[in-house]
């Protein structure tokens, strides 16, 4: 038994499902997440962990009780971080009218000291909509994934040419037709930027890239 | 232009960037951190309204309203998705709204738009901070800055760009891709010049940026990236400017 928790503890829970600690089997949170139409396989050997989600999200949960009983709260958020699971860790904190003036303290703890990432709940009905939406959410597209696009570097290259003072767009195409990157812009002497932009706007660029920046 | 003047941070305290759009929205909270948190406020214009607590790290705030408004979701995800673009870190502050005086507070009706919202973000590795109102907004955010101060990420230069020059420079900085503010700001200062920089190895960048060693291959293949000259032809008629 004892070599079997490791292993649960990254165990991943097929979509629709969650993997729940034994200890939840009668509360009103899986009542609230069998409404949601998530299937829950409970299971023992969970470890700190109480429960798993199919995103790859370990849940602890942090109750009313916990927090109003003293600092023993802080315990077992340290044995659920320290069980160095290969989950995202979260940690759900039930802010109540009671646990709400601790509040404050319980963050600090739990995302400054420890790093975790806290989501507060009312209670158990909260929560059971919050991990429903987690559930669910993992066979959704999330709306906030970063499209990886694949961006066109020259219109940058463009925009950057034109800071340089006194270069507008026609100038900077110009530029950029003779001296093909940034860095062979910079290095173009005078003599060679010359027939380009003239004697005057030759000193000028050269000027700028060159000139003292640094310091006070 | 919005630059309120203060010089960099004394030492103990800590420097945090904001945009000017924070200004009108963030008047009772900048106060805050000036007079109760002892920050170092300098106000600049980033590209949307956020604060930058650290070298790699800035913080979005919102109110727990617009957070579970479905319109703002296309608009929030584009700010998300651009800061961390330009940032290691990102934090949002999701605060309580603010009940107008004599008037009953309302319970936040979560709703499961609000929950899947959440769950989007903290899976994408953004980290939520709680927040009854301006004043713990403050308080989270000075706290926030001096943990990046402890682990060598804070602000460590002069924030004020002083003289045209230094300033066309920073513009500069700023138009290479995924650099965000303040590592403009550490390359301006830590450059004798432009093409000091444009001509430095990757681990100089790294270090003059004070930025990760990805970022700097980035800004050094970007130096020297070859303008192809048909694509340059085409962004002439283009709507690329």
């Amino acid at each position: 038994m004892e070599n079997k928790a490791p292993e649960l503890l990254n165990a991943v829970p097929p979509y629709g499902h969650m993997i729940c600690s034994d200890k939840w089997r009668n509360s009103s949170f899986i009542q609230g997440l069998k409404g949601g139409g998530v299937k829950i396989i409970f299971e023992t050997e969970l470890g700190v962990a109480d429960f798993l989600l199919p995103n790859k999200s370990s849940v602890l949960y942090v109750s009313e009780c916990d927090i109003i009983a003293g600092s023993s709260y802080k315990r077992k958020v340290v044995r659920y971080r320290n069980a160095g699971s290969s989950f995202q860790e979260l940690v759900l904190v039930e802010k109540t009218r009671l646990s709400e003036q601790y509040f404050p303290a319980v963050q600090k703890f739990v995302v400054f000291d420890l790093g975790l990432s806290l989501l507060p709940i009312s209670g158990q009905a909260d929560a059971s909509q919050l991990i429903a939406q987690m559930v669910h959410g993992e066979g959704r597209e999330n709306p906030f994934r970063r499209k990886s696009s694949s961006r066109l570097l020259d219109p940058l290259v463009l925009a950057l040419v034109q800071q340089i003072p006194g270069v507008g767009k026609v100038k900077a195409l110009v530029l950029l037709r003779h001296f093909s990157s940034i860095q062979q812009l910079c290095n173009a002497s005078p003599g060679e930027l010359e027939p380009i932009v003239g004697q005057a706007g030759a000193q000028q660029i050269h000027s700028f890239f060159h000139k003292h920046t640094a310091g006070t | 232009n919005l630059i309120v003047s203060e010089t960099s941070a004394p030492s103990g305290s800590v420097c945090i960037l904001v945009d000017s759009r924070c200004i009108s929205s963030g008047v009772e909270l900048l106060t805050s951190l000036r007079q109760r948190h002892a920050a170092t406020v300098h106000v600049c214009s980033l590209d949307s309204s956020y604060f930058i607590v650290s070298n790699r790290m800035a913080v979005e705030r919102q109110s727990q309203s617009d957070l579970a408004a479905a319109q703002n979701r296309k608009r929030l995800a584009e700010r998300v998705n651009s800061l961390q673009g330009l940032f290691e870190r990102v934090c949002i502050i999701v605060e309580k709204d603010r009940t107008k005086t004599g008037e009953a507070s309302r319970p936040f009706q979560r709703t499961r738009y609000f929950d899947s919202t959440l769950a989007a973000l903290v899976r994408l590795g953004v980290r939520p901070l709680w927040s009854d109102g301006a004043e713990e907004s403050a308080g989270l955010l000075a706290d926030v800055a001096r943990l990046e101060h402890r682990k060598g990420h804070g602000i460590g230069i002069p924030v004020e760009v002083k003289g045209q020059h230094r300033q066309q420079a920073l513009q500069l900085y700023l138009s290479l891709p995924s650099v965000n503010y303040v590592q403009a700001l550490n390359m301006s200062h830590n450059f004798t010049s432009i093409a000091q920089l444009i001509n430095s190895p990757i681990e100089a960048i790294q270090k003059g940026g004070c930025m990760s060693r990805p970022k700097a291959e980035e800004i050094y293949r970007f130096l020297r990236y070859s303008c192809d000259s048909f694509l340059m032809n085409m962004s002439k008629s283009g709507k690329n400017s």
